[in-house]
C-alpha cells in the first residue's frame, strides 16, 4: 500500500495507475456543452472523484474507500458526498473511530472554516459515545442531543474523552479565537455530554480568553450559554447568586474597557433574561455617562459593587448613555429624549436616524403637551 | 462625503469579473467544487442586477447553462424519490434554491421542474426539531437550510413539504441574547443567519405583508434585533457580521436586508454604506469583502444586492440598480418571472412578461 503520510499529492500514483484499483470502473463527471463555472480540475482531483463515482455506483464499503475519500477531502474539504460516504463506510466496516478522530485532529486546523470537518467530528463523537440505531441509513438526526445523548451514563471513559475533546477545541481556539464552527462545536459537545465536571471548567476558560481579548464576542456569547443554556444546573442552582456573580464580573470588565459592545450586550442580556430592571444598575452606569471633567465634581467613593471608569477610559461612553436613556424611558422620557438627541447629533452620529427613531417611538405614547 | 462625491460603480468591470468566473475557474478553486451552483447564482444575479444578462451573454450560452442546470435536477436515473438517491446524486437544499433562482434569471419556462419531487425532498430533509439538513438523512442543518426550504416553498407556492410550526419554533430558538439569530439554537448572533431567520419568518404562509407586525416576532425581540443590527454598522459605513468584528461587504446585505425586512431600512446611514461598498470595488473588476481585498462573485453579488435595497438620491447614475425582492434575494423582475412560472398554478400575470 502506498504511504499516504509520506509523499506529497503530486508524487502519488493516480488511482487509475494502481493495480489494486483496476476492478473499479471510474465514472467521469457530466459537464454538458456549457457548464457553469467549470473548475480546471487537477489530474489528481479528477482521478480521485472519477473513482469515487465508480465505487459509489457499486456501493462498495471497504478499507480502500477510506483511502480514496481521504484523498478527496484533502484536496477539497467541502466535498460533502465524500464525507458522508466516508462516515457510512466507517460504520459499515466497523473501523476504529478513535483513529478517525486522530486523523480529524490533523485536518482540523488546516480546514478550520469548513462546515463538513466539524459535522463529521460530531458524527464520529456521537457514534463512539452513543451508537446509532441498527438502521444507520434511516437515521434522520444522528447528533440530536435529545434522542441520543450520552448523559444518561457518563462513564469514566466518556468523561475522559470529553475532556480530551475540550482540550482539542481549546488548542484550535488558540489559532483562531473567534472561529464560529469551533465555538458551535464546543457548545454542542458540552450539551451532548452534559457532565457537571465539564461545565464547571467553562467559566474559567472564558475568563482566560477574555483576559487576552476582552472584546472577544464569541467568548462572551459562550459565557451566556454556559450560565443560562446549560443542562445540568448542579452547583448553579442558586440563580440569585449566579446573577450577582455575573453582574459583578461584567461590571469589572466594563470598568476595564467601557467602550466594549460585547460586555454591554451581555449585561443587557442577563438583565433581560432574568427579568431584572435596568434601573437596578443606575448607580453603576451613571459615572460612565459623564465626561472626566464632569466627574471631577463627584465624590470619590470606592464602591466595589460599582467599579468606576479609570482615568484612561474614553468618556462619555455611548453604551452607558444608551443604557441610561433606556432606564429613563419608563418614567422620565424627556430625559431619554435629551440623551438620544445628544447621541444623534454629537456622540453617535452614524446611528443618527436610529436615535431619532427612538425619540419618535417613545413620544408616540406620550400625550402631546399643549 | 455626499453621494455626488462618490466614485462611480464600475458596472462593466464587475460584469466582466462574473462573466470570467462563469466561463472558468482555476484549479485553486477546487474547494468550491460542491458550490458551483451557488457561484453560478452569484454571477447570474450580478448580471441581472446590472441589467446586462442579454448584453453580455449569448442565447446559446444561456441555453447551455439552462441545460446544465436541468441536468443537476435529480430525476434521472434515480428519480427525486428519497429512497432512490445514490450517494453522489442526492440533491442539495441550498443548491436547489440557487438553481431555481438561476433558471429564473435565465428566463427558463420551468416545464422540466419536478415540483412534487422537490416537495418530497423538502419533507425528507426536515428534522424532528424543525430544522432542515442539506440533503436527506445527512449533512449539517442550521438556519441557512431553513431559509432555503422556506424560499423554495414560497416560490413553488406549495408548503406541503414543510412543517411550518416546527420550523418557526426552531428559528425562534436561534434568537440570541444580543438580539441577532445564531446559526443554530446555541449559536452566537450572526448577520447571515439573522437574515435567514427574518426572511423565513416573513415568508411563512401565515404572514401576508411586510408592513404588519409579524406574529412570529415579539415587539421586544424586534426591538433587540433592530438594535443589534444597527450596532453592527461600523464607522467605515460597512456592516460587520458579529459584535466587535470587522466590517465585510457581504454583511451589508445580510444586515441591511434584515433591517429592510423589519421595515426600518431608513435607519441605515446610506451615504456611509455606499461609500464603504464603493471602496470595496477591486480595480480590475468585482467587489471584495473589504477595501483592497480580492473580489469574488459572492461579495460582488451581495454588495450589489445591498446597494439595490439602499439607493442614494444624489449618487451618480452608475449606482442606479433595479428594485430587489429582499425575501427571495433577486430582482423584482425575476421575482415576477418566478411567480408566473414556478408554481404549478399561477395567477394570470399582472404586467407584460419580458421574453
Amino acid at each position: 500500500m502506498p504511504d499516504i503520510a509520506g509523499d506529497g499529492p503530486e508524487e502519488q500514483p493516480l488511482f487509475s495507475e494502481r493495480p489494486d484499483w483496476t476492478d473499479v470502473t471510474p465514472v467521469p463527471q457530466y459537464e454538458g456543452y456549457n457548464p457553469i463555472a467549470p473548475i480546471f480540475y487537477t489530474p489528481q482531483y479528477k482521478d480521485a472523484t472519477d473513482y469515487f463515482r465508480g465505487i459509489v455506483k457499486t456501493n462498495e464499503k471497504s478499507e480502500r474507500v477510506l483511502e480514496l475519500t481521504e484523498a478527496i477531502i484533502r484536496l477539497n474539504p467541502a466535498h460533502y458526498s465524500a464525507w458522508q460516504y466516508r462516515y457510512h463506510t466507517l460504520l459499515a466496516i466497523k473501523a476504529p473511530l478513535d483513529a478517525e478522530l486522530k486523523l480529524m485532529d490533523s485536518l482540523a486546523v488546516q480546514f478550520l472554516k469548513t462546515y463538513q470537518v466539524w459535522h463529521h467530528r460530531r458524527l464520529i463523537l456521537t457514534a463512539i459515545y452513543s451508537p446509532p440505531p441498527s438502521n444507520a441509513s434511516g437515521l434522520n438526526d444522528p447528533t440530536a442531543t435529545t434522542s441520543s445523548s450520552a448523559k444518561s451514563k457518563p462513564s469514566p471513559e466518556s468523561q475522559a474523552a470529553a475532556r480530551t475533546e475540550l482540550a482539542f477545541i481549546t488548542r484550535v481556539l488558540m489559532v483562531d479565537a473567534k472561529n464560529y464552527h469551533t465555538w458551535s462545536y464546543r457548545q454542542w459537545l458540552l450539551a451532548f455530554f452534559d457532565d457537571v465536571h465539564l461545565w464547571e471548567g467553562e467559566l474559567g476558560f472564558v475568563e482566560r480568553l477574555l483576559e487576552e481579548d476582552v472584546r472577544n464576542n464569541s467568548a462572551w456569547h459562550h459565557r451566556f450559554f454556559v450560565v443560562f443554556g446549560r443542562g445540568q444546573l448542579q452547583g448553579e442552582e442558586d440563580r440569585v447568586a449566579v446573577l450577582k456573580r455575573e453582574l459583578s464580573y461584567t461590571k469589572d470588565q466594563i470598568a476595564l474597557a467601557p467602550n466594549n459592545a460585547s460586555a454591554w450586550n451581555y449585561l443587557r442580556g442577563i438583565l433581560e433574561r432574568t427579568g431584572t430592571s435596568f434601573s437596578n444598575l443606575r448607580s453603576f452606569v451613571e459615572p460612565y455617562t459623564k465626561t472626566h471633567e464632569d466627574r471631577l465634581g463627584d465624590e470619590e467613593i470606592l464602591d466595589l459593587e460599582n467599579p468606576a471608569p479609570s482615568a484612561e477610559a474614553e468618556l462619555p461612553c455611548v453604551a452607558a448613555l444608551e443604557f441610561l436613556a433606556d432606564i429613563y424611558e419608563k418614567d422620565a422620557v424627556s430625559k431619554s429624549v435629551e440623551i438620544w438627541k445628544r447621541l444623534a447629533n454629537e456622540l453617535d452620529t452614524m446611528r443618527k436616524k436610529y436615535w431619532e427613531y427612538r425619540i419618535k417611538e417613545a413620544l408616540k405614547d406620550v400625550p402631546v403637551q399643549s | 462625503m455626499s453621494g455626488s462625491e462618490l466614485p462611480k460603480l464600475a458596472r462593466v468591470a464587475h460584469a466582466g469579473h462574473c462573466n470570467r468566473c462563469l466561463s472558468a475557474l482555476p484549479s485553486s478553486h477546487i474547494q468550491i467544487d460542491a458550490s458551483r451552483l451557488a457561484i453560478g447564482f452569484y454571477c447570474f444575479g450580478t448580471l441581472d442586477l446590472l441589467g446586462s444578462i442579454y448584453e453580455k451573454t449569448k442565447e446559446i450560452e444561456r441555453e447551455g447553462w439552462r441545460e446544465w442546470l436541468w441536468h443537476q435536477q435529480t430525476n434521472r436515473p434515480y428519480g427525486t424519490d428519497p429512497e432512490e438517491y445514490s450517494e453522489y446524486d442526492t440533491p442539495h437544499l441550498i443548491m436547489t434554491y440557487t438553481a431555481i433562482l438561476s433558471l429564473a434569471i435565465l428566463r427558463d419556462d420551468f416545464e422540466q421542474l419536478d415540483r412534487n419531487g422537490i416537495v418530497r425532498f423538502l419533507q425528507a430533509c426536515q428534522r424532528e426539531d424543525g430544522s432542515f439538513t442539506s440533503f436527506p438523512n445527512g449533512g449539517e442543518s442550521d438556519l441557512r437550510q431553513v431559509y432555503c426550504a422556506f424560499a423554495i416553498s414560497s416560490m413553488l407556492d406549495d408548503w406541503s413539504g414543510v412543517d411550518v410550526d416546527r420550523a418557526v419554533s426552531f428559528i425562534q430558538q436561534c434568537s440570541s441574547h444580543e438580539g441577532g439569530y445564531g446559526q443554530q439554537p446555541t449559536g452566537e448572533a450572526l448577520g447571515g443567519t439573522t437574515y435567514c431567520a427574518l426572511a423565513s419568518l416573513y415568508l411563512a404562509p401565515s404572514v401576508s405583508d411586510l408592513h404588519a407586525p409579524n406574529p412570529h416576532v415579539t415587539t421586544d425581540e424586534r426591538r433587540r434585533t433592530i438594535r443589534w443590527l444597527l450596532q453592527n454598522q461600523a464607522s467605515s459605513g460597512g456592516f460587520s457580521g458579529r459584535t466587535n468584528k470587522d466590517a465585510d461587504a457581504c454583511y451589508c446585505f445580510w444586515c441591511g436586508a434584515s433591517l429592510h425586512i423589519l421595515g426600518v431600512g431608513d435607519l441605515v446611514d446610506r451615504t456611509a454604506f455606499l461609500s464603504y461598498l464603493a471602496s470595496c470595488q477591486f480595480k480590475f473588476g468585482g467587489i471584495g469583502k473589504a477595501p483592497e481585498d480580492r473580489p469574488d462573485p459572492y461579495h460582488t453579488y451581495l454588495s450589489l444586492a445591498a446597494l439595490a435595497l439602499f439607493p442614494l438620491e444624489d449618487a451618480d447614475p452608475s449606482w442606479k440598480l433595479p428594485r430587489l425582492n429582499a425575501l427571495w434575494n433577486t430582482t423584482e423582475d425575476t421575482a415576477d418571472w418566478i411567480r408566473q412560472h414556478v408554481p404549478l398554478y399561477t395567477v394570470k400575470a399582472q404586467s407584460p412578461v419580458r421574453k
